[in-house]
Parts: C-alpha cells; sequence; structure tokens
C-alpha cells in the first residue's frame, strides 16, 4: 500500500498561487476558502529585505489530531495516508479545527450554493449549457464514493455547516493523476507520490535534499515536507498580499 | 470516456532540462470535434485550445462533460508552459461563464461623457448601424476611421487585414507598455524586442526592473521565464535585481540594488564607465559588428568618402571604408583625414563615459559606488571574453552576462536607457552571443533597424499621433499624445481628426497614462465602436455600439509558441458556441465589413486575408465569398504544409519544433548579424536632432536625440520640494497586463494601496492601512492631480517612493468597482512626461498626506 506525501520546493515557489487557483477549480470550493494556500512573507528592514512564499495545503499527518477528536468518525485517516472528510457524516463539531495547528480546515458558515461568487441562478441563460449547475465549472467526479471503503470524501462536500479541507484530490491520485496543485505548478515546485517507494520522486528528494517540516514539535508527523535552503517563516515574517480569505 | 493523463505511476517522469515538469504521460485521448458530424453523446473530453485572458496565449486542454468545460489546464506539449497555467490562466474559466459579459449587441441611449444607458439591439441592427457610420465616414477619408487595439490576439485578422481594408488609421498600446525599449532594440541591434538572456547559458543576470515573480518580460506573459529562471538559478545562475522595489524580484535577487526611479541610465552609464576603465572590454567584437571603429568627424557626424563610412587603418596609416578587405581598423585613436579631425566612435564614446562614474552614479540614483563597482567587476569576471563554445555543433563566442529588462523602458529617457544597457553588453561583446544579451528570440533584424535610422521629420500636417513630425520623429505610437493633439490640433499641425473609433478588446480610459486627457478627447469621436467581452468603461463612456466578443470559446489565431528554444503553432479552438448572444471576432470583422461594404474584391477583407495569411495560391480563400471562419482556418493551417488541415489541432493542439543555435544567435548568423553593423553610435539620432532644431520645437522635445546616451536631469524632478516621493507602478500576477474582472482573481489581489516604506510613512504620520491622498505634480505645467487610497508598509521599497499597482480604478463591472484607484489618472501626457519616441514615462513625483 502506497504512502502518499507532498514535497514543496521552497527554492522554486513564486509565490504565484496558480496552484491555489487550480484547487479551487478542480475542487469547486466556494468563495474564501483555500483548501491550498500560498502565503506570502516579507522579513527585515530596507535595504536587507527577503521575500518568501509558503504554500499550506493540509498536511494529511501520520498522526493526526483532527481524527482523534472527531465524534462521528468523518474525519479518518485512510490506509494510504490520505486524511479524509466523509462528508456525509461530518455533523459541524469543528472540534477538527480546533485540534489542527494548520489551520487547514474550512467551515462552510454560508450555504455553498450561494457562495460561489456569482449569484448563476441570475443567469438562466447559461442553463442551456451548464444544465443549472452551481458553479458552472461543477465537476462530478467530486461526488462519487472512494476507496475500498466506499464513502464519499472527495471535494463534494461543499454543504452549510459541515467542515472541508484539503483532500490530496483523492478523485485524481485514484486515478493515477497528480493532485491539481501539483499538476499545475508553473516551476514543479510541488512535487507528489508514495513516501515508501524509495524509488518515487518524493522519495529521491527527500534523500537528497534536507527536508523540513510545519510544526513537527506537535507530534504530528506531517506528510508534507518542505525544501528550503533558508528554512521556514518564522515569527518575525510579516503576511504580506493577504487574499480575501478566512 | 475515459483519459489517462499526467500519471505519476512509476516510470512515467521525464525530467526535462533538469527540472522534472513532465509527470504527465502525453498520448491523451481527444475525441471529436466540435461541430465534425453530429454530435456524439460523449461524457468527457479534454479539448485542445489556447488561453485567452493573458499575453502569450498558453496552449491548453478544456475538461469537458457534456460540453461543460469544467476545468482548464495547460498543454502538455506546449513548450511555453509544459502543462501548466498561470493563476489567471486557471480563473478565466470563470471569465467564460461571467453573466457580467457584455451579452447582446447594445445601442446607447444617452449622451456621452457620461455613463451610458444602453437598448439591447439585435446584431443586424447594431452591425447595420456601425458599419454605415464606418462606410460614410470611409466614402470622405478612410484616416476618418482610427482602429484602436489592446491585447487583441489575431493579428492578421485585425491589425493587418481589417485595417488595411478599412485603410483606418491604427492607435496602438506599446508607447503605455516598452516601446521605448523596442525602439531601442530595433535601433541599435536590430531585432524587435527589449531585453533578455540567453536563460539556458547565462551565468549572470542584471535583472533590471525585472518583475520576476509577477509578470513576464521581454515578449513573454510569465509562466515560462520563470521556469527558465529556476532552472538557470539551479545551474548557479547569479541575479542581480536593479528595482526601486524588490518584490518583483522576490526571493530569486542574490544581490538588491535599490536604483532611485528614473536614473537607470545614469547607472548604465556608470557600468560602462568602469567596464572601460578596468579595460573588460571585448575589442573584437566592437571592431567588427559594431560601428565602434567609425570615424566621427567634430561634428559629431561620420566621415563619409563616396558615401561610405570610414574607419582608421593602423597599417597603411590611413582611412579606408569601413568594408574594405583586409584591414585592422583602429578602436581608439584620434586622426587627420585631409582637413578632417577624425576620432572613431569608440574614442568618442571613452570620451563621453568619463565623466559618468560609479562615485558620480552614486549621488544620482542612490546605490553605493562600491555597488556599482562591484557590480561591473563581475559583469566582466562572468564574461568570458574570448572564450567560445560549441552549440548545436558550432562554435559561437561564449559570453554568458545579460540584462532582463522591459517595462522599465516606461520613463523619461527609457529609450536612451536601454540603448545603454545594449551598449553595456556590446561593451563586453555579449550581444547576441551565446549565453548573453537576448533581444527577440532568433536573428531576426526588423525594419526598423533601417527605418529608424531613414527616419524624416516631415513638415505639417500630421497625423493624431504625430507620426513623423518634428515633435516625435521615433514614434511609438501614443494614444495619450493622440489625445492631447485632438484637443489642440492646431498647435500641433493636425487637420484631420478621426471621427469613427473602433476599439477592440482594449480599455483606453484605464489602461492608458492621462485618464484626464482621454475622457476629454475621447468625447470628440462622432461614433465609437466597441468590440470588447466586458463592458470597458471606456464604452461605458464613449461607446455608440457594444458589439459582445465571445471569450475564449470562439476561433482565434494563429498563435506562436517561441521560447527562443523551441517553437511552434497552435490555434484558439472554440471550447463551446458562444455564450450569451457574443460571437468570435473574427465573425464580426466579416460581418462589420460586410456591412460597410469592405468585404469582398480587390483589397477588400478577404483579399488583405489571403496576404496577412500568407496563403498559398491553391489555399487562398474567394475574395467574392464568405467563408466559415473553420475554413479560414482550415487553409491556413494546409498552407502551412498540414495535410489534416485544421483537424491537425483539433486532434493534438500544437505543433512544436525545435529551434537550432544556427537560428538563434546573431553572431551564428552567416555572415554574423547578417553583415549589419550594431549601432554603438547612433549617428542618426543626432541628425534628428539637427533636423527637429530646423523646425523650430523646444528643447523638451529633442533633448534626448543624441548619438550616445546622455545623462540629465528628469523633467519630474523640477517638481518642487514639497513632491518629496517618486512615484511607480507596477503589475501584480493575479492580473499581469489585462483587466480584472474575475471574481476568483479579485478574490487573490481584492483592493488597490499605495506601497510606501514605514520610514517615509512614520515621517508623514501614516499609518498602516490608513486612508491617504497621493498628488501628483507636473513639472512643465504645475498641474496636480491626488487619487486617495489605503497605505501599506513594505520594506522592500526606497523610503523615497511609493509604488501603485495597475488593475484598479475599475466602475463598470459589479466585481471590480470600489477597489481603489488607478495610478492612470496619476501620470501626465504633455512634454517632458511623453519623451523621445513618444513614449509614456510611468514616473512622476508626488507628496502623500493624510
Amino acid at each position: 500500500m502506497a504512502r502518499y506525501g507532498m514535497v514543496i520546493d521552497l527554492d522554486r515557489c513564486m509565490g504565484c498561487r496558480a496552484c491555489m487557483e487550480a484547487c479551487k477549480i478542480e475542487n469547486n470550493t466556494p468563495q474564501g476558502i483555500f483548501w491550498m494556500r500560498v502565503f506570502r512573507f516579507e522579513e527585515g528592514e530596507y535595504p536587507d529585505v527577503r521575500y518568501r512564499f509558503l504554500p499550506r495545503p493540509c498536511m494529511h499527518c501520520d498522526n493526526p489530531p483532527c481524527t482523534k477528536v472527531c465524534p462521528t468518525g468523518a474525519r479518518y485517516k485512510r490506509e494510504d495516508g490520505l486524511v479524509a472528510t466523509d462528508w456525509e457524516k461530518c455533523i459541524g463539531t469543528r472540534y477538527c479545527h480546533a485540534a489542527c495547528p494548520y489551520g487547514a480546515n474550512y467551515f462552510n458558515w454560508k450555504e455553498p450554493q450561494k457562495n460561489y461568487y456569482l449569484d448563476w441562478s441570475a443567469a438562466p441563460e447559461l442553463a442551456s449549457v451548464t444544465g443549472g449547475m452551481v458553479p458552472p465549472y461543477k465537476n462530478p467526479d467530486l461526488e462519487v464514493p472512494y476507496g475500498k471503503e466506499g464513502r464519499r470524501i472527495a471535494g463534494g462536500g461543499h454543504r452549510l455547516r459541515v467542515i472541508e479541507k484539503c483532500t490530496f484530490c483523492v478523485h485524481r491520485v485514484e486515478k493515477g493523476i497528480l493532485p491539481a496543485c501539483a499538476a499545475n505548478c508553473p516551476v514543479a515546485a510541488i512535487h507528489f507520490g508514495d513516501l515508501d517507494d524509495p524509488e518515487s520522486e518524493v522519495a529521491k528528494l527527500l534523500r537528497e535534499r534536507n527536508p523540513l517540516r510545519l510544526r513537527e514539535e506537535f507530534g504530528t508527523s506531517p506528510k508534507v515536507y518542505y525544501l528550503s535552503k533558508s528554512g521556514p517563516p518564522t515569527a518575525k515574517s510579516r503576511e504580506i498580499e493577504k487574499v480575501g480569505a478566512r | 470516456m475515459r483519459v489517462s493523463r499526467r500519471t505519476f505511476v512509476k516510470g512515467s517522469a521525464a525530467a526535462v532540462g533538469g527540472l522534472a515538469l513532465s509527470q504527465y504521460l502525453n498520448g491523451f485521448e481527444l475525441l471529436k470535434p466540435r461541430g465534425a458530424q453530429a454530435a456524439p453523446a460523449v461524457a468527457e473530453d479534454w479539448f485542445p485550445s489556447a488561453c485567452w485572458i493573458g499575453k502569450q496565449d498558453c496552449g491548453l486542454l478544456a475538461r469537458r462533460i457534456n460540453g461543460r468545460v469544467v476545468k482548464l489546464e495547460g498543454h502538455p506539449d506546449d513548450p511555453r508552459n509544459r502543462g501548466r497555467l498561470c493563476p489567471k490562466g486557471q480563473a478565466q474559466i470563470m471569465a467564460l461563464y461571467d453573466y457580467n459579459r457584455a451579452k447582446t449587441p447594445l445601442i446607447r441611449t444617452n449622451e456621452k461623457g457620461i455613463a451610458g444607458k444602453w437598448r439591447p439591439a439585435s446584431w443586424d441592427e447594431a452591425l447595420a448601424l456601425a458599419g454605415e457610420k464606418i462606410k460614410e465616414a470611409r466614402a470622405r477619408n478612410p484616416e476618418l476611421v482610427a482602429w484602436q487595439k489592446g491585447r487583441s490576439k489575431a493579428g492578421s485578422f485585425y491589425d493587418e487585414a481589417f485595417v488595411k481594408a478599412a485603410g483606418a488609421l491604427k492607435l496602438h498600446h506599446g508607447a503605455f507598455c516598452s516601446d521605448a525599449g523596442y525602439r531601442a532594440g530595433e535601433y541599435t541591434v536590430g531585432p524587435s524586442g527589449v531585453l533578455h538572456p540567453d536563460f539556458r547559458h547565462t551565468k549572470y543576470v542584471l535583472a533590471w526592473g525585472w518583475n520576476i515573480t509577477n509578470s513576464g518580460g521581454n515578449k513573454l506573459c510569465w509562466i515560462t521565464y520563470p521556469r527558465e529562471l529556476i532552472m538557470a538559478k539551479e545551474r548557479g545562475m547569479k541575479v542581480v535585481a536593479i528595482d526601486p522595489r524588490l518584490r518583483g524580484a522576490g526571493p530569486f535577487a542574490d544581490e538588491w540594488l535599490p536604483i532611485r526611479p528614473g536614473t537607470d541610465l545614469a547607472l548604465a552609464l556608470a557600468l560602462a564607465n568602469a567596464l572601460v576603465g578596468e579595460d573588460r572590454i571585448d575589442r573584437e567584437f566592437l571592431k567588427k559588428y559594431t560601428n565602434a571603429p567609425f570615424l566621427v568627424k567634430d561634428d559629431g557626424f561620420f566621415l563619409r568618402i563616396d558615401g561610405k563610412e570610414q574607419v582608421w587603418d593602423a597599417a597603411s596609416g590611413s582611412a579606408k571604408p569601413f568594408d574594405a578587405a583586409g584591414i585592422d581598423p583602429a578602436l581608439e585613436g584620434e586622426f587627420t583625414v585631409g582637413e578632417a579631425k577624425v576620432k572613431t566612435a569608440f574614442q568618442v564614446f571613452r570620451e563621453h563615459l568619463a565623466q559618468y562614474t560609479p562615485e558620480w552614479a552614486a549621488g544620482v540614483c542612490g546605490v553605493p559606488a562600491e555597488k556599482i563597482r562591484k557590480v561591473a567587476r563581475e559583469l566582466g569576471e562572468n564574461a568570458a571574453i574570448g572564450q567560445t563554445i560549441v552549440v548545436d555543433g558550432v562554435e559561437l563566442p561564449y559570453r554568458p552576462v545579460a540584462i532582463h529588462a522591459y517595462h522599465v523602458s516606461q520613463q523619461e529617457l527609457g529609450f536612451q536607457a536601454v540603448r545603454a544597457m545594449i551598449l553595456l553588453m556590446m561593451l563586453l561583446g555579449a550581444v547576441e552571443a551565446v549565453g548573453g544579451q537576448r533581444v527577440d528570440f532568433t536573428w531576426k533584424p526588423h525594419e526598423n533597424f533601417e527605418k529608424l535610422d531613414q527616419a524624416k521629420v516631415k513638415d505639417p500636417p500630421y497625423n493624431i499621433y504625430l507620426k513623423d513630425s518634428k515633435f516625435y520623429p521615433i514614434n511609438s505610437n501614443n494614444s495619450s499624445v493622440a489625445a492631447r493633439v485632438m484637443l489642440e490640433p492646431e498647435k500641433y499641425g493636425v487637420t484631420t481628426i478621426p471621427e469613427v473609433l473602433i476599439i477592440h478588446m482594449t480599455n483606453p480610459l484605464l489602461a492608458f497614462g492621462d485618464q484626464e486627457a482621454l475622457i476629454k478627447a475621447y468625447k470628440k469621436f462622432k461614433f465609437v465602436v466597441a468590440i470588447d467581452t466586458w463592458l470597458s468603461e471606456t464604452a461605458d463612456y464613449f461607446a455608440d455600439v457594444v458589439l459582445p466578443a465571445a471569450a475564449m470559446e470562439k476561433y482565434e489565431g494563429p498563435i506562436g509558441l517561441a521560447t527562443g528554444y523551441e517553437d511552434g503553432k497552435a490555434l484558439r479552438l472554440p471550447l463551446m458556441e458562444p455564450l450569451f448572444q457574443s460571437k468570435g471576432e473574427i465573425d464580426i470583422y466579416l460581418d462589420l465589413c460586410e456591412k460597410a461594404g469592405i468585404l469582398y474584391g480587390k483589397d477588400g477583407y478577404l483579399d488583405q486575408l489571403n496576404k496577412a495569411l500568407k496563403l498559398k495560391d491553391e489555399y487562398k480563400l474567394d475574395a467574392n465569398t464568405r467563408p466559415a471562419v473553420r475554413d479560414i482556418f482550415d487553409r491556413w493551417a494546409k498552407s502551412e504544409g498540414f495535410a489534416e488541415g485544421i483537424r491537425y489541432f483539433e486532434e493534438k493542439g500544437v505543433k512544436v519544433s525545435q529551434v537550432p543555435a544556427s537560428k538563434r544567435y546573431g553572431l551564428a548568423a552567416s555572415p554574423p548579424f547578417s553583415g549589419k553593423r550594431l549601432r554603438l553610435y547612433g549617428e542618426s539620432l543626432l541628425r534628428l536632432q539637427e533636423e527637429m532644431k530646423g523646425k523650430k520645437v523646444e528643447q523638451i522635445y529633442w533633448q534626448d536625440y543624441t548619438p550616445l546616451p546622455v545623462w540629465r536631469k528628469p523633467t519630474m524632478d523640477l517638481s518642487g520640494p514639497e513632491y518629496d516621493l517618486y512615484l511607480i507602478s507596477f503589475k501584480k500576477i493575479e492580473y499581469k497586463q489585462s483587466r480584472a474582472h474575475v471574481p476568483l482573481l479579485i478574490e487573490l489581489a481584492p483592493e488597490q494601496y499605495v506601497e510606501i516604506n514605514p520610514q517615509a510613512a512614520g515621517a508623514r504620520g501614516i499609518k498602516d492601512g490608513e486612508e491617504v491622498y497621493v498628488e501628483s505634480h507636473n513639472a512643465v505645467t504645475g498641474e496636480t492631480r491626488r487619487v486617495r487610497v489605503k497605505a501599506r508598509y513594505v520594506e522592500g521599497i526606497r523610503p523615497d517612493t511609493v509604488g501603485l499597482s495597475h488593475h484598479y480604478g475599475l466602475w463598470t463591472n459589479p466585481w471590480a468597482k470600489d477597489r481603489g484607484p488607478t495610478p492612470n489618472t496619476l501620470f501626465f501626457s504633455t512634454a517632458g512626461y511623453v519623451t523621445n519616441t513618444a513614449d509614456q514615462s510611468f514616473h512622476v513625483k508626488v507628496r502623500v498626506y493624510k
């Protein structure tokens, strides 16, 4: 059984946020919700200034704090290491949100169908093309069950008072296709694959480079690794150019 | 139907030039194109087309579910984007479905110059009205019709065939973009372009105003250069960012020279001074390939004998024609030929440079002299003067140093600043060498190399952008100049003012400098047709008719795939039928030409299209039969050698070819540089200066027409001491060059702010996030203008400089409005701010207060 993980090369990252948009469209996330979120930071004082970018998906921890606090078992870890959300089982306690040290969970406070930017019901002329889908680029792969357990865990869970987060694009991974963010990174900074396969690109990168993980002190054992010559952002890093997200 | 692509299963990864970019499998399956046979009941397909929302039209694949587009992904075979799209490219899927687009033809029902009121009209009515106005104006004088484009695509269909068929006056956008740099490249080297490195070989690059992380660069949109940069950095290339603001180069700058805005020419001259002082120059290059050895008389003009430029032959101790065989021309020295005292052009340059020491430049540019000397030394060390390298089996000079410069050219001294940058690279022998300075992707001298050299100052009447005039004899065609002229035509010797304007996918009121002048001037057009996907602000104020253009759901092209190393062809193909009541622009032009009576016959649109698309005889369109758009592209594809015609593109999307070194470098051409001499010394600029003076034009117009780049204090510096900050403008990756109507992008970069260094803000009592006024001052006319905007603390900007991004200040789109002002209201287009080549300066002195 594979154990999927991600290796993000911060020395390549341009902070362009193309991964955020690829994720957003692939997974149909509502307004203000970014399963993949790229932070931009400024450090230092003029003229000794440095910029730094940090893409942050769900860490799909090997020891995930979010699964332990979920009262319904909606949040669980799959055999292949993906940390999944069964959106049919989620009752909206937001315990996972409180437990996660990475801020990777997003709660649907608003009715998602009314939170896709434009009011798509205002354009009946689109219906002949879109069949009334909201959003018009709605991805049918997100609705169906995945895994041998057959649970609904892909991005279709945009429902009122239901939590959602990065799925590592389970609907693509099960087809052998890269997650949307990794597939779209303009500078190939995001790598994805089987951490346990010594021949995989991610395993090679982890062997060759000196990887780091975020907030390891929590014992979460994240499966998202970062490569960076200058280390991760620190408390002195100032966030700049914030997106209109929660 | 399930398609398998981009798998990451073992063995599928193929590293590309050190970057593992190809985790995809090719061989994705494609289904029947739209329009072929009866619609099959397909659940899913991936249909090839091209990005529409940016500048370089990256190849893409659209995932369609029952014909509904659900995702756009980069085309894996397009060498420019290799399966990836930028955030704009991804987000354009919402532009496709955006019901805030212009949905039906509109006819204006209220007066102009204020927000428009409209009634929806049928295509037939709208086209008939527009066609009639064009026909009526053309009958009197075709130049009464003006055509203005923005980032319009498919130049053969629009810029060439339509403009020629209509005989219209064409207005450009380049004078607001980077055209001063293009003119410098064309005039000094030959190819049309500004400056970029030979990424796959360069070791040391000056990122001169290059907004690496946010906005392309010379010729390309964005995605290609970052990839090349990463590969080069991982190979060890060093990047020196020369920019008042560090954010653009971001973490990719190994060294930052925070230069004072508008002083780039001074820095380039100082670097040249240091290189000459340390004798780090490529004498062979200068002698053989440039006009550096040409003999210059006291009056600044070349010594010519029998019409031929002369050089000093040391062996015979006499002047010889520059192209005489078997001579060794002197690079330096002072000589006497007959009665004339002459010096080599290089000698003149060397003496001219003496004043521009790094210590002098430190005071002008605000960059320490030792840093300037260090960069000059590193340039010299990395240039590997004298070395060669074998590329694609050809041995060529190897000079792995270069400059990447693009929009930095839009400043008062832009043309000469870029010329000085090129001269710097000439000193190192790096122009068109392997690893050295690129201007275009291949060695392809532009007609302007000769045309600009031969330019003549003519007598009035001039056209509205003052072509061939005493004001701007080298002329980048500036719409704000046209606006000024329309307000006072007599002052400029202009007698013909266009009456009908067609604005195609452009929004002059927001896109160009000097909104105020544009608003006053555009009121004077009697009839304005807007062809656009959204109702632009310009259309809102001035259009009489709006013709709604499809977004990406249309045919357009042909699209080139040049990266410098690869090339190829692609087409934009309709992913679905045009939404709402929109139409593809090519259909719109066919309609409009038919109504205006310029579609058929000799020199009609179809006849012009045959020429513009260079269709071979057997594929030419019948000039008297209206074709279907698909058929036009089918003929084009067959004419280009694609036996299956357009089906090739419908099935495969892109055709890729390799560019060998022999085609890439000017030094690989036979003879090198096609026998042309690079213009270190711009003699014709001096001639133009004298002609301008002869026509009694003021110094502010002729002062930068000098054979060698001469530093002068920028006009903006004449503003009073209370205007103590420089305003610069910049672009964000979320929007880059075009309009920002897509809610997905607005979410990423929701509002305008003025970037200010905390030192400067603190001195003014301005808190982070607080609203301030930014007030600009015109040093020539005394006029002031101001905007209200939030201040944002940024350490990575000079304390004497503030920055505003473009992209904001829109008002017609409910999502884009009320997000802060555009900086374009603060820039001026009067003399002093539009200079030399009629290019717009995007620098002005401002004060910032609460």
